[in-house]
Formats: C-alpha cells, sequence, structure tokens
C-alpha cells in the first residue's frame, strides 16, 4: 500500500496512464465531444474526499440509468464531459473548469480531481457533455493542514436498502449545514430484489433482472443506478462532499477478503470481488488511486480538517481473517489467537503511524463494523459476533494501545446493525470503572430493516453492556459538530420510512469533550 | 477485445453438469461470462452470465440430457470475444429414473415446496416434529409427516442434538439386487452442510459428507426459480440387500455432525 499522499502524486503525473485517461480530467479528455443521448444526467452529481486545494467531482451519463446490460443506455464509446467550478451557484465567478473522458470502461462515469481551489470554502459545480447539462452540486474544500477551524459539521450514514424504505433520513440530512459526511458502508446490498423484500411503497417492482443475487459487472452496475436513481439520494450528494468506506454487501453478505460464505471458491470469489469494487468505484466520488487493480481496491486512507480533526477511513473487509472456529458468533479460543486482523498487517501498520503523527485535536475513524466489545450472552456466558471488531480483539488491543499513546481524541463512527448505538471504549471492557479512550457512535441505517421501532429484542443484548449508552431501532443519521473543545453527537430517526414523508427526531444527544471521551446526554 | 476462453470443459454428474474454463480476468476487467447451450440437440440458447470461471448447469433433473456449450466472455466496455470453442457434456441418470420405485418421499424437482413446514416453517419443528419424522410409506403424507429441513447439532433452534428421519417401507419379497436409495437435496449450509448416516435395519451403510450449499433452502423451496442461489445437492447410494427382509424394513437417516440440509425427495428404488 503507497500512501495516499504519494499515490495521488503519482496518478495526477500521468505515472497510472488508464487512470488518469478513464475520466480523471486529463487533457487527453477532449475531442469526444458529439451528439449525447438526450437527458444523460438521470443519476446526479456528487463530490467526495475534499483537500485543502481540491476535491473530487462525479457524475454518470445514463439516459436510461435501468437498461440491463448495465451501460446506462448510452452508444460504446467515450464522450468528453466539461466541468466548471464556480464561487456561486449562479455560476457568475467560475475558478475552475476542465473536461474529463466518459468511457464504456467505467460506465461512463468521470471521476474529476479538481486542485487549485482555496482552502476551507464553499464551491459549486456542474458538468456539460454535448448540450446537456447536468444538476448544481455543492461542495466544500478542507481547511490548509495548519489552521484550525472554528468547527467542523459533519454527518454519517450507512446501510441503504433501497428496496426496504424511502431515503427520508437522506431528505432530511440534506436541509443540515453540513461539511462532509462520512458514508460507512453498504451503499447497496447484493440481494435479489423481489415481493418478498420490496417494502418501499409507491415504486414499481423493478424489472426480473434485479431479482438476481449480483454476481456480474453489469448486475452490480445496475443495482447502483437502481440506487442512485433516489431523488433524496442525489439530493444528498449534491449537497455535501463523502468520504466512504465499504462494508460487506458491496460484495457479499459477510465476506472475509477472498473468502464467502456460500462456498464460492476463493478464486471465483475474487474474480466477483473485482467486477464489485469496480462498480463501487465508479458510482462513487473516489480519487483515481482507488480505481480497482483486479480484486484489489486502494480504499483506506487519511485526510484532514486543518489541526481540528484527521479523518482515517478504514477498510475492514478486504484484508480480514476469516471466522476464527468457523463459525459468526461464538467466544472460541482462536479469537484470540494474537496473529488475527481485521485490517490486515499493511493497513494496520499505516493506521498506527498515522495515530503516532497526528497534531489534530480529534481522530475520527470510519470502520463499517461495530468496534465496542458487545457480548451478546445476556447471561453468565460470554459469545461476540466474530463479523465485528468483536473477532479480531487483538487488533483492538494493537488499535487501542496507539490511541492511548497519541494525543488525539479518538471518535469511532460506524454502522452496519441497522440501529442507532452509542458507546465508550473501554481500556478494560470487565471494567466499567476503567478508563474511556474514545466513543464510538454507531449511526443507524437510512434505509435497511424498513420501519424499525424505538427498541426491539436485540435491546437489552445490547444495553446489557454497561459501556453502550443509547440503544434506538428506528432508521436515520448521526450529526456531529466538533470545534476544538467538544462533539456534539445528536442520533436522528424518523418514525417510518416504507411510506415517504416522516418528520425528523433527534432521539438522543450527547456531549464528549476533548481530551476527556465520555458520553454525556443531553437528550 | 476481450480474450477467448481456454481449456472449457463439461463434466457430467447426478442432475448438473460441472463446466469450467480458463481465461484473463481483469486486464480488460471481465464483465461476466456469456455461457450457451443447446439441450439435446435444441437451438442453442443463452443458459446464464457468471464473472466466476466455473458454472454448474444444474436442475437437468434424473434423465441423462446432452448438452454442448460455448462461451463469450463480455468485457467492462461492453465488447464481446468470439465465442469459445464448443464442449458437450452427459449428465448421469438417477436410479430415480431408471429404476422402479419401492418407496418415495415427495417428488424428484428440485422444490421442497411438497414436503411439510416447507418452505421456511423451520421454527416450528420442535413443535411439529418433537420425536423427529418417522414416516411409514403408504400411511404418512410428505406435506404432512416428512419435514422439509433436516436439522443438525449445530442448530441451536433444533436443540443442538442429533436429529433422526426414518422412512418405514414393506417389501413382499427381498429383491434379487440390491436397491439404491435416493436422497435429493434442494440446498444444504453454506459453511456446515455436516453428514448424515444411514443405516437399514439397524446395519450401517454408510456416512455421507454433504455437500456445502447455500444457506437459503431453509427460507425458500424452489430451486428451478430463475436465479436462485439454491444449490441442490444427491447422495444416491446402493443399499445391501443382505440388511433386507420381507415386511417392514426401516431406513433411518442420522445427522451426527454439522447443520441442516433441505430435502427435494427421497426413494428406494430397484436397480435397472
Amino acid at each position: 500500500m503507497i500512501p495516499l499522499e504519494r499515490r495521488s502524486f503519482l496518478a495526477l503525473t500521468g505515472v497510472s496512464t488508464a487512470a488518469v485517461v478513464l475520466g480523471t480530467g486529463h487533457p487527453a479528455a477532449a475531442g469526444y465531444d458529439g451528439k449525447v443521448p438526450p437527458a444523460p444526467f438521470t443519476l446526479g452529481v456528487a463530490s467526495g474526499s475534499p483537500l485543502p486545494d481540491g476535491v473530487v467531482l462525479w457524475t454518470r451519463l445514463a439516459p436510461e440509468p435501468l437498461a440491463a446490460d448495465g451501460h446506462g443506455g448510452m452508444p460504446r464509446r467515450p464522450y468528453t464531459v466539461h466541468y466548471e467550478v464556480a464561487d456561486d451557484a449562479a455560476f457568475r465567478r467560475v475558478v475552475a473548469r476542465g473536461q474529463a473522458l466518459a468511457s464504456p470502461e467505467l460506465a461512463h462515469t468521470v471521476h474529476v480531481e479538481v486542485r487549485g481551489l482555496r482552502s476551507n470554502r464553499e464551491y459549486f459545480y456542474r458538468f456539460r457533455a454535448g448540450g446537456e447539462i447536468s444538476p448544481v452540486g455543492r461542495t466544500r474544500t478542507a481547511p490548509g493542514p495548519r489552521d484550525t477551524p472554528t468547527e467542523l459539521r459533519f454527518a454519517t450514514a450507512s446501510c441503504q436498502a433501497w428496496y426496504h424504505g424511502h431515503f427520508t433520513a437522506y431528505e432530511h440530512m440534506a436541509t443540515e449545514d453540513l461539511d462532509v459526511l462520512f458514508f460507512l458502508g453498504d451503499y447497496i446490498y447484493e440481494y435479489a430484489i423481489n415481493a418478498n423484500n420490496l417494502w418501499r411503497q409507491g415504486v414499481p417492482m423493478p424489472a426480473p433482472e434485479h431479482n438476481t443475487e449480483t454476481v456480474t459487472l453489469s448486475q452490480y452496475r445496475l443495482r447502483y443506478s437502481l440506487f442512485k436513481t433516489d431523488p433524496n439520494l442525489q439530493a444528498i450528494h449534491a449537497h455535501v462532499p463523502w468520504l466512504v468506506t465499504t462494508d460487506d454487501h458491496e460484495v457479499q453478505n459477510n465476506y472475509a477478503d477472498e473468502w464467502s460464505e456460500t462456498g464460492i471458491t476463493p478464486a471465483d470469489f475474487l474474480r466477483r470481488r473485482a467486477v464489485a469494487y469496480r462498480a463501487f468505484y465508479e458510482h462513487l466520488p473516489l480519487r483515481a488511486v482507488s480505481l480497482p487493480d483486479g480484486p484489489s481496491m486502494a480504499l483506506y486512507q487519511r485526510l484532514g480538517w486543518g489541526r481540528l480533526a484527521e479523518f482515517t477511513m478504514l477498510d475492514n473487509r478486504q484484508y480480514r481473517d476469516t471466522y476464527p472456529a468457523g463459525v459468526v458468533t461464538d467466544n472460541s479460543p482462536e479469537r484470540h489467537n494474537p496473529d488475527r486482523t481485521i485490517l490486515g498487517a499493511q493497513q494496520e501498520r499505516w493506521l498506527y503511524e498515522g495515530i503516532a503523527r497526528t497534531r489534530a485535536t480529534w481522530n475520527l475513524l470510519s470502520t463499517g463494523v461495530v468496534m465496542a466489545q458487545i457480548d451478546r450472552d445476556t447471561g453468565p456466558g460470554e459469545l461476540y459476533s466474530n463479523d465485528m471488531w468483536d473477532g479480531f480483539p487483538a487488533n483492538r488491543d494493537r488499535l487501542f494501545a496507539a490511541l492511548q499513546r497519541s494525543s488525539a481524541t479518538p471518535v469511532v463512527l460506524s454502522g452496519d446493525i441497522h440501529r442507532h448505538v452509542a458507546a465508550e471504549l473501554k481500556t478494560d471492557w470487565r471494567d466499567p470503572d476503567s478508563a474511556t479512550l474514545g466513543v464510538e457512535l454507531v449511526g443507524g441505517s437510512i434505509g435497511s430493516d424498513g420501519d424499525g421501532a424505538e427498541t426491539d429484542s436485540f435491546g437489552p443484548l445490547w444495553l446489557g453492556n454497561p459501556h453502550v449508552k443509547l440503544y434506538n431501532a428506528r432508521r436515520g443519521y448521526l450529526t456531529g459538530r466538533l470545534t476544538p473543545t467538544e462533539l456534539t453527537s445528536e442520533f436522528k430517526t424518523v418514525p417510518y420510512v416504507t411510506r415517504p414523508g416522516a418528520l425528523v427526531t433527534t432521539a438522543a444527544r450527547f456531549v464528549t469533550e476533548a481530551g476527556r471521551p465520555a458520553l454525556n446526554r443531553e437528550v | 477485445m476481450p480474450d477467448v476462453v481456454r481449456r472449457l470443459r463439461a463434466t457430467g454428474e447426478l442432475g448438473r453438469i460441472r463446466l469450467s474454463w480458463e481465461g484473463e480476468a481483469y486486464h480488460p476487467l471481465v464483465d461476466h461470462y456469456a455461457i450457451y447451450a443447446s439441450v439435446d440437440g435444441a437451438d442453442e440458447a443463452l443458459l446464464a452470465q457468471t464473472v466466476y470461471a466455473t458454472f454448474v448447469h444444474s436442475g437437468l433433473g434424473g434423465r441423462a440430457r446432452s448438452v454442448r456449450y460455448r462461451i463469450v466472455t463480455v468485457d467492462a466496455a461492453g465488447r464481446r470475444s468470439r465465442p469459445s470453442s464448443a464442449v458437450t457434456g452427459t449428465s448421469v441418470e438417477s436410479v430415480a429414473v431408471s429404476g422402479a420405485p419401492i418407496a418415495t418421499v415427495g417428488s424428484f424437482d428440485h422444490k421442497s415446496l411438497e414436503l411439510a413446514l416447507a418452505p421456511n416453517g423451520y421454527a416450528q419443528f420442535p413443535t411439529r416434529f418433537p420425536n423427529d419424522v418417522d414416516f411409514t410409506h403408504g400411511v404418512h403424507a410428505p406435506g404432512t409427516d416428512w419435514a422439509y429441513l433436516h436439522p443438525g447439532p449445530a442448530d441451536a433452534w433444533a436443540g443442538r442434538k442429533a436429529h433422526r428421519f426414518t422412512l418405514r417401507f414393506g417389501l413382499d419379497a427381498v429383491p434379487a439386487a440390491d436397491p439404491w436409495l435416493a436422497i435429493w437435496l434442494i440446498d444444504t449450509h453454506a459453511t456446515n452442510p455436516g453428514t448424515v448416516t444411514i443405516a437399514l435395519n439397524g446395519t450401517p451403510v454408510r456416512d455421507v459428507a454433504l455437500e456445502k450449499g447455500a444457506t437459503r433452502g431453509s427460507l425458500e423451496g424452489d430451486a428451478t426459480l430463475p436465479g436462485t442461489v439454491l444449490k441442490p445437492s444427491y447422495v444416491e447410494l446402493a443399499l445391501p440387500r443382505a440388511a433386507l427382509a420381507p415386511g417392514e424394513n426401516t431406513l433411518t437417516i442420522d445427522k451426527p455432525a454439522g447443520s441442516w440440509h433441505a430435502y427435494d425427495a427421497i426413494g428406494i428404488f430397484t436397480h435397472p
């Protein structure tokens, strides 16, 4: 793994030729103008990975987004896509413009890496292909590395099973004043969509080609297209730059590196992982460094918000070990094997080096699955989910040791479980009075599991762990306001998603002081 | 242009033909392989699309089928290779077709739907079958008396114990040759399919390690649906005629290890 800084440089200097030509803003994109099919911007625009001087801008040409072959109704030839970045939404003060190539190899997506922007500022962007103009997106750049901004406003989101409900949570999130959104995995689900799981009311049953588990690139592309037709998802992409990681459903439930729970051989599963990662890259505002090479995708990265916060985006699927003793939930001796890793040796090294180096006040670590220890046996025994960080206690111990050596206050952001959970990260899980080294904010799902309820049968299990301070089984999202002295986190919920139109509620608010991590509940 | 696949092979088994091939997967990236098939001389048609370099053409039923295959590689840009050279495979005939039935439970049709609790009622197993399945041919009915799912000791919902399914059947006379047992499964557990121990009138016959399935047969019961993830498998073996006797005979299927398996049908046949 090459650190992001160096990899970006390589890509920008043309070392990765394919990546530069394939939709990343290189002059080679010129000369492919021509008649573009009408109304190609059906899947909206997006931005992501903000740096102090630039951001990634994304769109896709897809006049027929649900064309069964996954090519969005585009002819099999490249097209030049022009972009503009402006200080204002009316584009009176354009500060950058250029072009990128939308090619059939990448399903006519573009990932423009704009540089030369001013730090810590809001910008607006749009695209043009032929005579067609895209919707306008809003984005922003990060503060300079030595700046200390007064605040950061962020949100987290995960688990957006389109078929389980409307993205009302995004509708409300798009009205919030946000600097960045951390997406924590399960952007799509691989499952067949049919009458059994289409709980989203008011939409027609998707065509038969959606009624199959996604395996081919065409099928994964089609799945992203279907989910991205949602207007609220498009609105939140156009509202705020995203930083993204995956969990399992971008490929297959519970996968671990090359291991599949459905018995697919590693050789075959890697072929599937390759197309799944390709479709993920294609449809999200990622830098060219993340363009997968076969089944490998450089996804984990570190960004910053000046001296206020470091953002550590972790990849907890691609390199993880399989279940310790072959089953999801247990307390086997193999769980405690010190060699077990959820991140892989290279990512672990990179992570601990970054933690040691940071001079930020806060370290926001994004990971797909829950990190806090959760004993699932409500009686005297102990049981743990090996699909979460609980399957890798030695890796968690190494991470906690590194975090304890750093002055930055850790805040872990995760998803996966479709529930809002807030937990204190303990130096000794068995001793509630032991020091709290950080907090974990688990954001509930955007759509997965349908309407939900304030609590459910798993509530006592989670709350039976004394470091767990909140359990809520509604759909929703998390917002955070980070200042040099404190983090205010709000867990937002909607009472239903199978129908549109629900209002949003703040189910809980916590304040966490920098340097003295704890969850102090206000609401 | 994407590469044409090489070394396409077809291996016939009971109810299915296994295909495998070789080819560059990543440069250019393969979107999928389009598998074309001509079954028993019929017109060639698109059979399946997969990103894997293997494919199991399943659901062929108990008859021997001869299938000619060709594969087209489709890459990420939508470009198509020319077709591979063709290969022909023939599936193996089941005793459920070639033999004469002595006793059967359910239809050999890649569906569990005609069995008790199917397709997803496994949670009722402990109350509906507190003493497991004890089925007498000619007396009991598959829809009420033979559970679609046979739990194993790994299944907490069925008490984490070994379960026995018993099939009693009558014989006027002991057949002249070993009869055959056919057990068709629509699916098994993906990681822990376990083993079955088969005995005839108390005489051990064989322990069979089951194939890994897709862990979906507990929830859905039709492996013939397009896009199904169910993974059917088959156990067919000879039963020693020395263990048989005129009158009532008892076949037992024990599950001493592993999680559940999901039945399609079970039967005893005279071998042709």
